[in-house]
């Protein structure tokens, strides 16, 4: 009983954190975002590339993580590349986190504001969901994986019952022609789907958490941890278009709440609901948010050595005060798009050189 | 570039929401701190007292007053002097059979069985040595056993102390001093008073035993027994209560149960240092793991069939002198919301009636708050017909709905508190007019709308289809604080109200196990018996949470799987 070992995750924990860290605002801005760079009705196949390559990061980065399977990689990466480049290496990776943690709630406070609560201000909606995730974090990963295990079931079965209800208003001829314009329109959007798969980078500190027998399942872990979100985005994109065309995706700022607004069910219980959407969407923003905030708060734990609550309740004005930076949405828009590119450099270059670097180290030893 | 970069510097109110952001957890977490500290420093503050009690007590007793010296007269002169001023003690000097050599019982009466003593010890040492003489017993040192082996009562014991004997004679030992013996004989003759056993009133069922534990300890471990023989069933003694000495048990399966659970039991009752303990409800509030948590973390039943069953599944149970209420350990909040009928019943009505109980409590929970929520923020998000007709019925209330929904909550639970404090007759009567009167009155009167009587009524009715009371008194009292953040935040707030309990359940543990399983982690195992209860054919397995010595509960797989030992550790 007492002997459960403290801060190890299952296998299914595992996948669950990532699914509900790659889910966030993505199913809300990723058709839009899309749309605007591909153009034609082919984003869809653009965002299933997005996700392989996002898969295929994931699979470096789990490798990555396997060479040192007991550490994090706060703690490994000075093993590769020495003391200080690690540690700035770190201080990088912790700045991202807590940034897009910062970014998450800045676009839940706003769509909140926007669809369910006018008028009520910012730091009201903002506040309390801070709280509550501090609490949740300060139970340590196994508190984090537990819950999310509860929402992911919630999220997948409320999903998959507004797509589906969203049928109706489905018109296959929006999404035709099928590469109508070659294939270079499709390509372009690839890099703005694989920014709405950050998340595998997770598998970085998570593989030392897992059980010593699981750590060989990791690169499975990973890819059906993509798999799932890959599915979830391109109901989502192929469900947005098909009711709302190209040109409708893309007057709108969130056109799957629009989606769901556009069509009514009368004789159910709800006649519309984008409030079940906002509901889901809200906990896997949650999700995100407390996921990225206890990395960089492990990540400044370890790296000083010290215990994390302090760190927890620091973090805190932190995040508030990014996540109040952006002017407007626009801005907000701006600055997700620049800790995207961000991370594109951290999680897709910088595990792959790391990797390298490991392995050379690794023959000499 | 500067100017571009200084007018995205924040206002300087957000550094102040920064500041209020970190500050008022933090306070919250010191100020909880604090307590746990408190209570800490509580304990040892305690413990100095209390050894510094039992310092002058082990003295006095290592200081020979407190041995018998062997003389009848001085030694029954103490007796009386510490007894004599007690009504119920009763003092009775006589004679053995027809020699000058002088006895003397003291007893409790009422404790002490009367029949007993009149017919198995004073008849048997009044009559049987009426044609012995003296020198009989006073050759060497055969008194003593001689009225061992000569008095007809199952237990016989020997006490040299005074102490040892004034306690064994308070709770019903027949003391036996005879001149020439130097100790004194403390016959068993305890017959405490206890009452029939009866259905258990807080746990009916339909279908199911009608029995319910008692006030008497033996007699509940007799009805655990009374399950069927089985040399597994361990139940072991362990005395609480520093002044008021009490029996306690625990009871396990000895090849089932994890043994670090026994341990970590013994371990937490040990702890309690408490001078009384009333009830079980005492144990349940010292060993429960978080106190500051509105989820009853052990789990108490009347019911023996509940007890047995728990014990089969691994648990350990606490039984207590003196209450009918027995404890499980640990306890899953999927206990709460399960009957044993569950079990008795086929497999289909008893998922279904099981769905419905999670159903009831997630209206219990939400019902109010969402009524609320939509009612005064997002009255676009429910059906226009809906929202129309709510609309009207509410045209003459002058309170906004949270005030309207508390007034109508609060109205009944003080009905319910009233109900179940009165006589019984009156008790149903009073509740129902109570009911009847208070809301057509009111919406008569326009304080609230028709509406809110439904949900107020639904939820109520709903709180009461858990199985456990004090589950339903959980969720009930959680379910104001959904009002109040639904008030605050609409549907957000409710979001967040959920994450929040979501969050404290995740962390809360019960002797070890996590509270919330088997919800989670996902163990396609233990859903057999989570939601539904699937057919008794397939529960082939003990729950895995609960780290099961041997996990097999149906035969017929126990050679092929038995190799299921290293998944055990993974919680």
């Amino acid at each position: 009983m007492i002997t459960s070992p403290k801060d190890k995750i299952t296998t299914s924990q595992t996948m669950v954190i990532i699914i509900n860290y790659i889910l966030a605002t993505g199913i809300l801005t990723l058709p839009r975002a899309s749309v605007e760079k591909v153009k034609t009705p082919d984003v869809w196949i653009s965002v299933f590339l997005g996700g392989i390559v996002a898969m295929i990061a994931g699979v470096i980065i789990v490798k990555l993580s396997q060479q040192y399977p007991d550490k994090t990689f706060y703690q490994y990466n000075q093993d590769i590349v020495g003391k200080w480049l690690g540690w700035l290496i770190s201080l990088f990776v912790i700045v991202y986190f807590f940034t897009i943690s910062a970014f998450e709630v800045r676009i839940m406070a706003e769509v909140t504001s926007l669809f369910l609560l006018e008028g009520t201000p910012t730091w009201a909606i903002i506040l309390p969901f801070l709280w509550v995730g501090l609490y949740l974090i300060s139970g340590g990963i196994n508190s984090i994986g537990r819950l999310f295990e509860i929402i992911f079931p919630i999220t997948f079965v409320i999903f998959l019952l507004v797509a589906f209800l969203s049928i109706g208003i489905f018109e296959i001829d929006n999404l035709r022609p099928v590469l109508g314009l070659g294939v270079m329109p499709m390509l372009k959007g690839i890099k703005t789907a694989t920014l709405a798969f950050l998340g595998p980078e997770i598998m970085l500190l998570l593989v030392a958490f897992m059980y010593p027998s699981d750590k060989k399942k990791a690169v499975k872990v990973v890819l059906v941890g993509i798999a799932i979100p890959l599915l979830f985005y391109v109901i989502t994109v192929v469900m947005v278009i098909g009711a709302l065309s190209i040109e409708g995706v893309m007057t709108r700022t969130w056109p799957t709440i629009e989606l769901m607004r556009s069509f009514e069910i009368p004789g159910l219980i709800f006649e519309r609901f984008e409030s079940f959407l906002l509901v889901i969407w809200i906990m896997q923003i949650f999700a995100t948010f407390t996921i990225t905030y206890y990395a960089a708060a492990l990540g400044l734990a370890q790296l000083f050595k010290k215990s994390m609550h302090p760190f927890l309740y620091g973090l805190l004005p932190i995040i508030y005060i990014i996540a109040m930076t952006p002017k407007n949405i626009n801005d907000l828009f701006k600055f997700g798009d620049n800790i995207g590119h961000a991370a594109l450099f951290l999680f897709g270059a910088l595990p792959i050189t790391l990797l390298l670097i490991s392995k050379l180290k690794g023959n000499k030893a | 570039m500067w100017e571009n970069l200084i007018s995205y510097m924040p206002h300087w109110q957000v550094f102040m929401q920064g500041f209020v952001a970190f500050i008022i957890p933090f306070l919250i977490f010191k100020l909880f701190n604090g307590l746990l500290l408190e209570k800490k420093k509580n304990g040892k503050i305690e413990m100095k007292e209390y050894t510094n009690q039992q310092e002058p007590d082990q003295q006095f007793s290592q200081e020979t007053v407190d041995q018998f010296i062997g003389d009848f007269n001085k030694d029954f002169e103490r007796m009386k002097k510490e007894l004599g001023h007690n009504w119920d003690v009763h003092f009775r000097e006589f004679q053995i059979g027809a020699t000058d050599i002088r006895a003397a019982i003291i007893f409790l009466d009422g404790l002490a069985d009367t029949e007993q003593i009149n017919k198995h010890i004073l008849k048997s040492i009044m009559e049987r040595f009426s044609n012995t003489s003296a020198s009989f017993f006073t050759e060497g040192d055969k008194l003593q056993s001689i009225m061992k082996n000569n008095i007809s009562i199952r237990d016989v014991l020997e006490e040299s102390t005074v102490q040892g004997t004034v306690g064994k004679v308070l709770t019903g030992y027949t003391a036996l001093f005879v001149d020439g013996m130097p100790n004194a004989l403390m016959l068993c003759t305890i017959n405490g008073k206890t009452r029939n056993i009866e259905e258990p009133i807080s746990e009916a069922v339909v279908r199911g035993p009608r029995v319910g534990f008692t006030e008497k300890l033996s007699d509940n471990t007799a009805l655990l027994r009374q399950q069927g023989e089985n040399q597994q069933l361990s139940i072991l003694q362990m005395g609480v209560g520093k002044r008021v000495k009490k029996r306690l048990v625990i009871a396990y399966m000895d090849e089932i149960v994890d043994p670090e659970l026994v341990e970590e039991v013994k371990k937490r009752i040990q702890t309690i240092d408490l001078d009384n303990l009333l009830e079980s409800g005492y144990i349940e509030q010292l060993i429960e793991d978080n106190y500051l948590s509105p989820f009853t973390q052990v789990q108490n039943t009347e019911r023996p069939d509940r007890v047995y069953g728990a014990l089969m599944e691994g648990r350990v149970a606490i039984l207590l002198d003196g209450t009918p209420f027995a404890l499980i350990v640990p306890v899953t909040i999927n206990m709460l919301l399960q009957s044993p009928e569950d079990y008795y019943e086929r497999w289909l009505p008893s998922s279904l009636i099981r769905l419905l109980r999670y159903l009831a409590a997630g209206i219990t929970l939400f019902a109010p708050s969402l009524y609320i929520a939509f009612v005064s923020f997002h009255q676009g998000l429910i059906p226009t017909k809906l929202a129309l007709s709510m609309m009207a019925t509410r045209e003459g209330v002058p309170f906004p709905a949270l005030i309207e929904a508390l007034i109508m909550e609060v109205a009944i639970e003080i009905l319910r508190e009233a109900g179940l404090r009165l006589p019984k007759p009156i008790g149903p009567t009073m509740g129902i007019v109570g009911g009847l009167v208070i809301g057509e009155a009111a919406v008569q009167a326009g304080i609230v709308s028709p509406i809110m009587v439904i949900v107020v009524a639904l939820t109520a009715i709903s709180s009461f289809a858990i199985p456990q009371y004090n589950a339903g008194i959980t969720l009930r009292m959680l379910r104001f604080v959904a009002m109040i953040s639904a008030a605050l935040f609409g549907l957000y707030g409710i979001i967040l109200f959920f994450l929040f309990l979501c969050s404290h359940l995740v962390k809360l543990k019960s002797f070890g196990v996590p509270y919330v399983s088997p919800t989670v982690p996902y163990r396609a195992g233990d859903w057999k018996d989570f939601m539904v209860r699937m057919p008794l054919m397939t529960m082939k397995r003990r729950p895995k949470l609960l780290q099961p010595k041997d996990s097999v509960r149906k035969g017929e797989i126990r050679g092929k799987e038995n190799n299921s030992y290293d998944h055990q550790s993974k919680r």
